[in-house]
């Protein structure tokens, strides 16, 4: 199947129009991407260096008798082999610390580690690796999040008290098994009378898989501690300034002692906030007083890193007999895995675990979601964290009820889609409600309502995801060559905040032939949070347009001294001074710099943007709608898109082909997990070790896909901006099992979903 | 070829037209030879098992990937790998310059794979259609862009449309 990318990039009408915007962007990492230059961790090398090994546990709940590495001290090359009596009581998490740097007392998944080994080649740690002798007491392992809940399931953790939690105190969870969670209630106390007076309930179980990332880099790092003892990182982590706090609440370190630095990173998706084998690098570091380097062989990142939250969603919803949501109750149950130390947020769940019928307007609410604890592989962030799990349930939901009332799922959603003024289901204050204009856009596009050929279906979904808000600040060197240096922590996961930086600085008529973007390492700016939760646009463009006023300001004042024969409004215009009163040059930019700024002595201007969301004010969603045709072989189950369309709400856009791209790459990601990906587990153990085998989409698996973008300037970026990256994946799997179900009537509630549980489903319909 | 006394043995091989006279364990493989001992870090080592592809290097124009390949395996052969894409006066490949303008990438960790499998697209068919550049291209995995970027700016770099700023060709 071909196709051409139907529907024009970039911003339209609809958002602030920006000349400077409406050229495609040059990237920053362009041509060193292209080239080869481009150094990621794993490219880093440094004299003397070693390489690390581990040993991962093989039981996925077991007592540790004793780990005897006697031999493995003596194998060619090796230069150190801890054990967990060499890091008894180290723990590392992003929030909660909960999972140890290498195991000493219990192994709670397979994937554990039992030994850490570094020696002069990856071939000599791998082979000592093998001469380590482990004696382990076999445990009764949890194997399901259901089963971890059940009266007398062997509890995982049993002094939960000794868990450090960066940054305030952990919430209470009522049973040990539950790692966290979140309650969400609007209006509950009538909820339970509205259900019983309700004219149709509806109540459905949907399930949703463990899945991987996916990056092609697997995780990186490389150690060493300088003659200063000044702990050097150089990470994959997204995050440099929050591995710095990480690292130093588990190892017992000053932050200021550590020093992370992150080169470009080889795909995110979520999975590169989480770092594992830092910890166990500083120890062999610090061991042998050599550089330590880890990469992660594929099949561990698969099998022992962090996934996707499988999920089990209990769903209930009262309709009125108009088709109006009257009210709605979920119950999130997700499997955690053996430890929450992946997971960011305070309540130790994901935040989309609430966004079941999120763009809607229901009165009455009660969402529970809960983390569990499971001998499995831990579960943490990845694209639009729990809400491709809920919007999947939600959106399926919806559909057999509107099918169930006879109602067309299009009319119904377009019935029940919060209006501007209206609060969602979760009680999202929306700046903007977009679900309706979305959806008028399927309804045209996709000529829905118009008859199919037997065998055909169509689908949709909605779905939306919160725009990041937080503090950011950016740093501007001026130097007295004419050049405009930024400087950031915020690093380059491919999403191009670096190139949004220039192309706002271009936009305020500071051209990008002088505008260098420099990543540095956390001893080189101030603390930032690092890439993700869909805000590097948003702040990253705040903060480059206050610098750059900032700029501007500072020449202002200053050119009167500069160009003493300047009149009077002299203005800044593509990299010269001009009149602006005839916009004759005056002087050009880098004259002008020479003659301001010292040569040794670069100008250095900095700001803060503050851009937290406040409590009970509107807040920024980014929505989108995803519709498919399918067409379904009733005689195998095997089914296809033929079809596809996706339509996203966007505020002005900044860098048009890297917006194409995320939708795009999006749309495939969310594609990958409906009808492909899902690890497969066996007695606790991932079993699809391979890209080959957890199946990620390759070019012939992508259907013909139109875009349509839907632009307003109403985004708390700069000139409007909002974001993508996480928007589209979590309506595709839901509008392709809602597509199946119009084709044959048979309805999918697990991913992914496939020809063998359809024909199945048929053969039961 | 002769062994020395420790048991390694002697590589010549050309790289992007450099000729090696090296030692190197029989165990060595390509990709390591690449990254570790010539320092050409653009190739990089995504599975290590031959499926994702971002190994991708030519060897005598040829497209292998490095990580299943013994060093030993290139003996007297010429091997191309992304930093040889580029004209020695450092001007980009159409492909090249195409991947930037029409979003052939995003985090870039695929590219080095995704542009050396295309220049051998290229070579053996200078004017695929778009079946054919995905058929071929299906070798590479790109978890970022959904393919369809990538598919775009090698039909471009065909078509000769739009080159980036500052490219070459």
């Amino acid at each position: 199947m071909t196709q051409g990318r139907a529907g024009p990039a970039g911003s339209g009408p609809g958002g602030s129009h920006i000349p400077a915007l409406d050229v495609p962007e040059d990237r920053v990492d362009g041509v060193a991407k292209v080239t080869g230059a481009a150094r990621f961790a794993a490219d880093r090398a440094m004299p003397g260096m070693l390489w690390a090994r581990f040993l991962a546990s093989p039981m996925p709940h077991a007592a540790i008798r004793s780990v005897d590495a006697g031999r493995a001290r003596t194998m060619p090359g090796v230069r150190a082999v801890l054990t967990g009596e060499d890091a008894r009581d180290l723990y590392f998490g992003r929030r909660l610390l909960d999972r140890p740097v290498i195991a000493w007392d219990r192994v709670r998944f397979v994937g554990d580690r039992l030994a850490a080994v570094a020696a002069e080649t990856p071939e000599q740690a791998e082979a000592a690796l093998a001469t380590i002798a482990v004696d382990l007491e076999a445990l009764e392992p949890v194997l399901d999040a259901e089963a971890s809940l059940a009266a007398g399931a062997p509890i995982l953790h049993e002094h939960p008290e000794r868990y450090a939690f960066l940054d305030g105190k952990r919430p209470p969870t009522g049973h040990p098994n539950i790692q966290g969670g979140f309650t969400i209630e609007g209006d509950a106390a009538d909820l339970e009378a509205v259900f019983a007076a309700a004219p149709h309930v509806f109540t459905h179980t949907y399930r949703t898989p463990r899945q991987h990332h996916g990056y092609l880099e697997p995780h990186a790092t490389l150690v060493w501690i300088d003659d200063g003892d000044l702990v050097h990182v150089v990470t994959t982590n997204k995050a440099p300034f929050r591995l710095r706090a990480q690292m130093a609440a588990s190892l017992g370190l000053a932050a200021e002692r550590i020093v992370v630095e992150t080169g470009y990173i080889g795909g995110d998706f979520g999975g590169k906030g989480y770092s594992i084998d830092e910890y166990a690098c500083y120890l062999l570091a610090r061991a042998t007083g050599r550089p330590v380097k880890a990469v992660t062989p594929y099949a561990e990142e698969i099998g022992q890193v962090n996934v996707r939250h499988a999920a089990v969603m209990r769903l209930r919803t009262a309709v009125d007999a108009d088709g109006r949501l009257l009210a709605h109750s979920a119950d999130i149950l997700l499997d955690g895995g053996a430890y929450a130390s992946a997971k960011p947020l305070a309540h130790l769940a994901v935040a989309g675990a609430a966004d079941t019928l999120a763009p809607y307007r229901v009165p009455h609410v009660r969402i529970v979601a809960r983390t569990v604890y499971t001998n499995t592989v831990p579960a943490g962030h990845m694209r639009a964290p729990g809400q491709v799990q809920t919007n999947f349930a939600g959106e399926s939901h919806l559909d057999e009820i509107a099918r169930a009332l006879g109602q067309d799922p299009l009319a119904f959603r377009l019935r029940n889609a919060a209006r501007p003024g209206e609060v969602g289901a979760t009680g999202a204050r929306f700046r903007e409600a977009r679900g309706a204009p979305l959806l008028e856009v399927v309804r045209r596009e996709m000529e829905w309502g118009s008859s199919l050929p037997a065998g055909r279906g169509r689908g949709v979904a909605l779905g939306l995801h919160h725009v990041g808000a937080g503090r950011l600040p950016l740093t501007l060197l001026i130097h007295h060559d004419g050049r405009l240096e930024i400087t950031t922590g915020l690093p380059e996961q491919g999403g191009g905040v670096h190139t949004v930086i220039r192309r706002v600085m271009a936009a305020a008529a500071v051209p990008e032939s002088i505008v260098a973007v420099r990543q540095v390492a956390t001893s080189g700016t101030p603390p930032d949070p690092g890439v993700g939760g869909s805000w590097a646009t948003h702040l990253a463009s705040r903060a480059t347009a206050a610098l750059a006023a900032g700029f501007l300001a500072w020449l202002d004042e200053r050119l009167p001294g500069a160009l003493p024969a300047a009149p009077a409004g002299a203005t800044l215009r593509d990299g010269r001074v001009v009149d602006a009163a005839d916009g004759s040059t005056l002087a050009a930019l880098d004259t002008v710099l020479a003659r301001l700024v010292p040569r040794d002595a670069p100008v250095e201007l900095s700001t803060v943007y503050e851009g937290g969301h406040r409590e009970g004010e509107d807040d920024d969603f980014d929505f989108a709608a995803c519709a498919v045709e399918v067409e379904v072989d009733r005689e195998t189950g095997a089914f296809a898109i033929r079809d596809a369309l996706l339509v996203v709400d966007a505020g002005t856009i900044i860098n048009p082909v890297a917006h194409r791209g995320q939708a795009e790459g999006g749309f495939v990601f969310g594609l990958g997990g409906a009808v492909m990906e899902g690890l497969v587990l066996d007695g606790g153990v991932v079993t699809n070790l391979s890209l080959a085998d957890a199946r990620l989409p390759t070019p012939g698996d992508v259907p013909p896909l139109r875009l349509v973008v839907l632009p307003t300037d109403v985004g708390p970026g700069a000139f409007g901006a909002k974001a993508i990256g996480e928007a589209v994946n979590p309506s595709v799997a839901p509008a392709v099992a809602n597509a199946i179900a119009d084709a044959v009537g048979a309805r999918l509630r697990e991913l992914p979903l496939s020809a063998e549980d359809l024909l199945r489903a048929m053969h039961r319909a | 070829m002769a062994a020395s006394a420790d048991g390694r043995l002697a590589l010549r091989v050309t790289v992007n037209g450099t000729l090696h006279e090296l030692t190197i364990p029989g165990s060595r493989l390509l990709i390591d030879l690449l990254r570790d001992d010539l320092g050409l870090t653009g190739t990089k080592k995504g599975c290590a098992i031959g499926v994702c592809g971002a190994c991708s290097v030519l060897v005598d124009g040829e497209l292998m990937s490095a990580c299943l390949l013994l060093a030993l395996a290139v003996q007297g052969r010429s091997v191309t790998t992304v930093e040889g894409l580029a004209a020695p006066d450092g001007s980009l490949s159409a492909l090249q310059a195409a991947f930037i303008a029409h979003g052939g990438f995003q985090c870039g960790i695929c590219t080095p794979g995704q542009l050396v499998a295309a220049t051998a697209l290229l070579a053996h068919q200078p004017d695929p259609d778009e079946a054919e550049v995905r058929a071929w291209m299906t070798g590479n995995l790109c978890r970022c862009t959904g393919y369809l970027g990538i598919v775009a700016s090698i039909r471009a770099a065909v078509i000769g449309e739009g080159p980036a700023a500052g490219a070459g060709e």
